[in-house]
């Protein structure tokens, strides 16, 4: 059981494999930052290790807890806790309308009618989409697609958002909004995989990965440096 | 056809869902089923029109609710005038149409949250036989969000098709479902990580 302070990501010993493919190759690292950047080449496991902690890739060998929760055992009280935004708002978006979309995440909340009603109004507005709420989601930019993503995850007040590439494909002053929201705004504890390197150094840790493997962890200006040198 | 609701103050807009979806079945079933003079198929007509009237839209939107349904109109007068008399094929299209025309104007006038609410509401009683009213009712709202994107990947094909000069023609519908699949996966992550499964 966690207690409400917890804020740790523990991974002991972990690998993936997938489809006899090695992904993640026996990875052990114990996180408690508020804003982690998580870089490294495509194909080197970034996105295995953030699906790893909202339970999307389960570990073929290791543990992984999310703070205190076993991620296997505990799925659903891991969910309840994890906001996941994707590369592709796309694929994330699921209801008609952009205010269906954000009630959508509410559904079992618990909550009655003109509390949803006052939760997604609250968000919407936040994140600049106030004047869509009716609009089909899908005629919504790029950009706001991915506002809407996240207003989507955020109305659950969750305490660890992952954020897979949420700027990959957005132009640069959606990518920018993006990440100020993300790492400047949040209130919760975010793990954002990243090929952005300035959001990456604006994070608290840093992490990279390698052919599956985390080769290192420490300082963003440093982690972030010693990438870079790597592919000069 | 898939009308997306338009914000309004309406009595139907403000008319509960589940009375406005019970309404449909009712007059779908009386459409259907009822032996057609041409005061009667005139009536229908009248009554789409007058509903129409009623939430208040501009004449602009029952037109384009018919336009949407043209090739419904086109298969279905050819087909059955090959089969049928041409006043079989009129009553026939003219119902079909009808009842598309009216559940447009269920979904134009109903945001479909409240209509999966009722939905739902309305399947409940069956759980005793295993139907989860909450799974059908996500389905049906997932598959009215995805036409637009099988709509936007079936383009991005065709975009593809023409930058590299090619005409794939039929074999087009391999790539589309590839990409539909791929799509389907990313769905399904996305369901299980906001805890929708």
């Amino acid at each position: 059981m966690s207690g409400p302070l917890d804020t740790s990501i523990e991974l002991e010993h972990v690998t993936v494999e997938l489809d006899g493919r090695l992904i993640l190759d026996d990875v052990t690292v114990r996180l408690e930052q508020r804003r982690i950047a998580v870089i490294g080449a495509n194909g080197s496991g970034k996105s295995t290790f953030a699906r790893l902690l909202d339970g999307l890739v389960a570990p073929t060998r290791g543990s992984v807890r999310v703070h205190g929760l076993d991620v296997v055992r505990e799925l659903k009280r891991v969910r309840r806790e994890v906001g996941f935004v994707f590369t592709n708002p796309d694929a994330q978006i699921l209801m008609p309308t952009v205010a269906e979309d954000v009630a959508l995440s509410l559904r079992g909340s618990g909550l009655d009618r003109a509390q949803i009603a006052e939760r997604i109004t609250a968000v919407l507005e936040q994140y600049g989409l106030a004047a869509h709420a009716e609009a089909p989601a899908y005629s919504l930019s790029g950009g706001q697609k991915q506002l809407l993503a996240l207003a989507s995850v955020l109305v659950r007040k969750p305490k660890l958002v992952i954020a897979d590439e949420p700027t990959t494909l957005l132009d640069l002053g959606n990518a920018r909004r993006i990440g100020r929201l993300l790492v400047d705004e949040l209130a919760a504890q975010l793990v954002v995989v990243t090929h952005d390197l300035e959001l990456a150094e604006r994070c608290d840790i840093a992490l990279q990965f390698r052919d599956g493997r985390l080769v290192e962890v420490g300082e963003p200006a440093e982690v972030v440096r010693s990438y870079r040198s790597e592919h000069t | 056809m898939i009308a997306l609701y338009l914000p309004g103050h309406s009595i139907l807009h403000r008319t509960p869902a589940g009375v406005k979806l019970a309404a449909l079945l009712v007059l779908a079933l009386t459409v259907s089923l009822w032996p057609h003079t041409a005061y009667s198929l005139a009536a229908v007509g009248v009554l789409v029109l007058g509903l129409y009237a009623l939430a208040l839209f501009p004449p602009l939107v029952l037109l384009r609710q018919l336009w949407l349904a043209k090739w419904i109109v086109v298969i279905m007068v050819v087909t059955q005038l090959i089969f049928l008399t041409p006043w079989d094929a009129l009553v026939n299209t003219v119902r079909v149409v009808a009842i598309v025309l009216l559940a447009g104007l269920l979904t134009l006038t109903t945001r479909s949250s409240d209509l999966l609410e009722a939905l739902e509401a309305g399947l409940r009683p069956f759980a005793r036989v295993g139907v989860d009213a909450r799974r059908v009712g996500l389905t049906l709202s997932l598959a009215i969000s995805m036409l637009p994107v099988i709509a936007g990947l079936a383009a991005r094909v065709r975009d593809a098709q023409r930058a590299r000069g090619v005409r794939l023609g039929f074999r087009a519908v391999v790539p589309i479902l590839v990409l539909a699949l791929r799509h389907a996966d990313d769905v399904a992550d996305a369901l299980s990580a906001r805890g929708a499964d």
